[in-house]
């Protein structure tokens, strides 16, 4: 028996702990690898693995149809290749080789990986300190949203101006789909990402995530994802809408593998972060913190880590078994052979429909966190919030076949999943009354966090109101597939969603970037991209209501009107859009420096310094008291507690 | 200052059981990932099973469909659907792999380091006859990807059992160095504690697909729709 014995002791928060042995220097190989190290890996072994299947594949190679497989299996081998390599680049295997051989890191070790000491040069790691990956997922949610945008705009101008035919169709329809899908993915990772990364574990009292490294493995899988994805445009590009509806998919350019294997690798990453941070919540909160003393936020991203882990799967398969088609000839959505199309649409919406409570719930969550802040009353029952929460993860699996009502799976199901539907209803207006009610007699403090909530509750009434009517199987019989529905998702998803994550990026930006977003620039950005939002897709709900097709390049003269103001809309969106992000640009060069609490909000994360040590507190703190306690009575209360006073005493009562 | 008695993590300093019980709500959470991903399989067997699309389910050369199917997809007229034995003898397999590592995690926490070395060991070698087996028996199937919904649903569950088995013999490699070299021992044994959970899943993932392939071979659907084909009835 060789027992890898401690050599050495170090001091670990207070604690003279054995380490085990230090080979070289701290960080080991880690120290030469970054981002560029990524690169060059993942395309060095692009090129080696395109280069070398070109070479094994007989040019005659062919499916069932007939088609030639080479350019299939070249595509697939540089992408596979590109995705290993650059995680191979990174250091992302470092970690999980050293633990199969039995080398423990150690202290130093740790502290390296986390970026003591490494200033920038952290940020272009594989950084395992939750603040910097937090900063990091900020940064690629911004990079996605700003590529998925510039899509909108293309494609906004593309149906002002419709006689100009900008675009041949085929691309305008690529532009569709990889505009959608990359919205959905920058919308799940907006709030999840950059602020329950750096927030959370400090919002609970910890000193890190549960899982460090598997913290950087879900960034960083998120970073190899996005080339592929982006890779597919110049591959013939995903023509069929982000849903990639069976047997279009298995049809459409080998661009679709881009989708493919960007859906399978974005799945991994989710269920990564998901682990992570349901782990850390569950088991590294501060001593005293209850679940009645947990912050509302950490329900929100508890719920949305919970509900894209049993999801996401579903569509990962989904695009597992998709490939499995295109690639190795299996049959799982082709009818001719024994396959079902109505298979993939429901593996697709088992996750389709839960992902859109994943981007909202955290979205809704960061609203009733930072209300009572600038409101200086507690929230409007925190039971009811939880409850509501609660009430949507118990549903968000039972909804998904309301997008199917047209298709002619199961009409039977269809009423069943109106009722769900329609159920569901109900725990999210639980959210919206209790925004309501922390209003109610509340002293506003309007900043622009506050500002940013009242514009997602304003959306989120339209998207939710305008969302029971398609819930309605007669409703959407009409509605399906027009550019209602378009206009109702990007009321919840951007409306609801990307306004909400606004709110939560001013809110903790201090804390983030130790300097104070500038207000004024922000505020003019945020109300500008409002005004366009809802002349955008107000505009966009008449053109529906009119019987305009969704996905459609040409279109009849009636509806030109109302796509020519949905498109200066869009223009007015992408300035707002613009300014805000300038706001954050310039705030963050040389914004005007922040204390560590500038809103006096009472939660854990405020109470530590700015800028925030790596340890984040120098001792873990103990919670005595709820979160929104601000130690001014409720008036309601007050009120009828002078009332209750008053009526004793008219009763004589000693 | 104080010195740590108790075992402690040598990088955050937090006693191993604090470790530990971190690292089984991770695992029991990534349990459900894999779990829903099980699920997604097992509901495309026994979907497209009940169905049968065009008569497609079957592969070409079985009996049940020689004169029913409809795919005008060209296959083997002589693929049939595969032996159910294999699939539970490679069940099997998994199971004494996954005895074993129990063994193994409970002989840490008895303070037998043998047995330790010897269960986690001897696990690691039968999880690679596993995956030797489970390669054996996909390249044998007397069908291929193309031969229509059956051989499809039970190569992807292969695929899945093989995915699952690169990963028992991953983790497999990793406890066994860790017990040679002392860090799994008395006192710190949470890690061989989650192999063992992490196999009895896989275990029944295994189960599940054994139960699919030999219950749920001929379709029930004997008058399924047919669309699609344009084939003169």
């Amino acid at each position: 028996m060789s027992v890898d014995t401690a050599t050495e002791t170090k001091r670990v928060f207070g604690v003279e702990v054995p380490q085990p042995r230090q080979f070289g220097a701290s960080g080991g190989i880690m120290r030469r690898l970054n981002f560029g190290t990524g690169l060059i890996g993942g395309i060095g072994l692009a090129a080696i693995a395109g280069w070398v299947t070109a070479i094994i594949t007989p040019s005659s190679a062919s499916n069932d149809t007939f088609a030639p497989m080479e350019p299939t299996y070249v595509y697939l081998a540089v992408l596979l290749g590109w995705a290993i390599g650059f995680m191979l680049g990174i250091g992302a295997f470092v970690g999980p080789l050293r633990w199969v051989v039995g080398r423990d890191i150690t202290h130093d070790d740790a502290e390296y990986m986390a970026g003591k000491d490494l200033g920038r040069a952290r940020y272009w790691k594989y950084t395992t300190d939750h603040k910097v990956v937090g900063i990091q997922y900020l940064i690629a949610t911004m990079l996605l949203l700003g590529f998925a945008g510039l899509l909108a705009m293309l494609i906004r101008t593309e149906l002002g101006m419709t006689w100009a035919e900008l675009f041949s169709p085929s691309f305008y329809n690529s532009m569709i789909g990889t505009h959608g899908i990359a919205m959905i993915i920058a919308m799940i990772v907006a709030v999840t990402g950059p602020l329950g990364n750096f927030i959370v574990p400090m919002m609970i009292g910890a000193r890190d995530m549960a899982y460090p490294r598997l913290n950087a493995l879900s960034l960083w899988l998120l970073v190899a994802a996005i080339p592929m994805l982006i890779s597919s445009m110049f591959m013939g590009g995903i023509q069929d809408g982000w849903s990639v509806y069976q047997p279009l998919a298995s049809q459409a350019p080998i661009g679709m593998l881009g989708y493919q294997l960007t859906i399978i690798t974005f799945a991994i990453s989710t269920a990564i972060a998901s682990v992570n941070l349901m782990t850390t919540i569950l088991t590294m909160r501060a001593k005293g913190m209850t679940w009645s003393r947990t912050p509302i936020f950490v329900y929100g991203i508890f719920a949305a880590s919970l509900m894209g882990l049993y999801a996401f799967p579903f569509f990962q398969y989904s695009q597992i078994l998709g490939l499995s088609d295109r690639v190795f000839n299996t049959s799982f959505f082709n009818p001719l052979n024994g396959g079902s199309v109505w298979l993939y649409e429901n593996l697709f919406w088992l996750l389709g429909h839960p992902e859109v409570y994943v981007i909202i719930i955290p979205s809704a969550a960061v609203a009733l966190e930072l209300m009572p802040v600038f409101l200086r009353k507690p929230l409007f029952s925190f039971n009811f919030a939880v409850a509501g929460i609660v009430g949507v993860v118990a549903l968000s699996g039972l909804v998904w076949a309301h997008h199917m009502y047209m298709t002619g799976w199961a009409p039977a199901a269809n009423y069943p999943f109106m009722l769900s539907t329609e159920m569901i209803s109900i725990p999210v207006g639980f959210l919206v009354l209790v925004a309501i009610g922390t209003f109610w007699r509340g002293t506003a403090w309007t900043r622009l966090p506050l500002m940013a909530i009242y514009a997602v509750i304003f959306n989120k009434m339209i998207g939710g109101v305008t969302g029971i009517y398609l819930s309605d199987v007669p409703v959407d019989q009409y509605f399906h597939g027009s550019m209602f529905v378009v206009a109702h998702f990007h009321y919840m998803l951007m409306g609801a969603g990307l306004f909400g994550a606004m709110a939560g990026i001013a809110f903790f930006f201090p804390k983030m970037t130790g300097r104070i977003l500038d207000e004024r620039v922000g505020s003019i950005g945020l109300w500008t991209a409002f005004i366009g939002f809802q002349i955008t897709f107000m505009s966009m709900f008449v053109a529906g209501l009119q019987g305009q097709p969704r996905r459609v390049l040409q279109f009849d003269s009636q509806f030109n009107i109302s796509n020519w103001i949905s498109t200066i809309g869009a223009y007015v969106i992408g300035i707002g859009m613009l300014i805000f992000l300038a706001a954050i640009i310039t705030s963050w060069r040389s914004g005007a420096i922040a204390g560590s609490n500038p809103w006096g909000s009472k939660s854990l994360e405020w109470q530590t310094e700015t800028p925030v040590p790596l340890e984040n507190f120098p001792v873990l703190p103990v919670v005595t008291e709820r979160p929104y306690d601000y130690g001014v009575p409720d008036p309601y209360e007050a009120e009828l507690d002078a009332r209750d006073q008053d009526l004793t005493e008219k009763a004589g009562i000693k | 200052m104080s010195t740590s008695t108790l075992p402690v993590s040598p990088t955050t300093g937090e006693p191993i059981t604090t470790i530990a019980r971190r690292g089984r709500v991770g695992l029991w959470f990534m349990i459900v990932a894999d779990v829903s991903g099980t699920i997604a399989l097992v509901i495309s067997y026994s979907y497209l099973w009940s169905l049968n699309v065009n008569g497609g389910w079957a592969p070409p050369g079985s009996t049940l469909t020689a004169d029913q199917t409809n795919s005008t997809i060209p296959s083997d007229p002589k693929a049939s659907f595969a032996v159910e034995w294999p699939f539970w003898a490679i069940f099997l397999v998994v199971v004494v792999a996954t005895v074993l590592m129990w063994f193994g995690y409970r002989s840490a926490r008895s303070g037998n380091h043998a047995g330790l070395v010897v269960g986690t060991g001897l696990s690691l070698v039968v999880s690679v006859a596993a995956l030797v087996f489970q390669w054996i028996q996909m390249s044998t199937f007397p069908f291929g990807a193309g031969d229509g919904a059956y051989a499809s649903a039970v190569l992807l569950l292969c695929a899945s059992n093989i995915f699952h088995l690169f990963l028992l013999i991953f983790i497999g490699m990793g406890i066994f160095a860790r017990a040679r070299k002392g860090l799994i021992n008395k006192s710190n044994w949470y890690q061989a504690q989650a192999a063992s959970y992490y196999m009895t899943w896989v275990c029944i993932a295994f189960l599940l697909g054994a139960i699919l392939t030999t219950f749920m071979v001929d379709s029930p659907n004997v008058d399924p729709a047919i669309f699609g084909t344009f084939k003169q009835q």
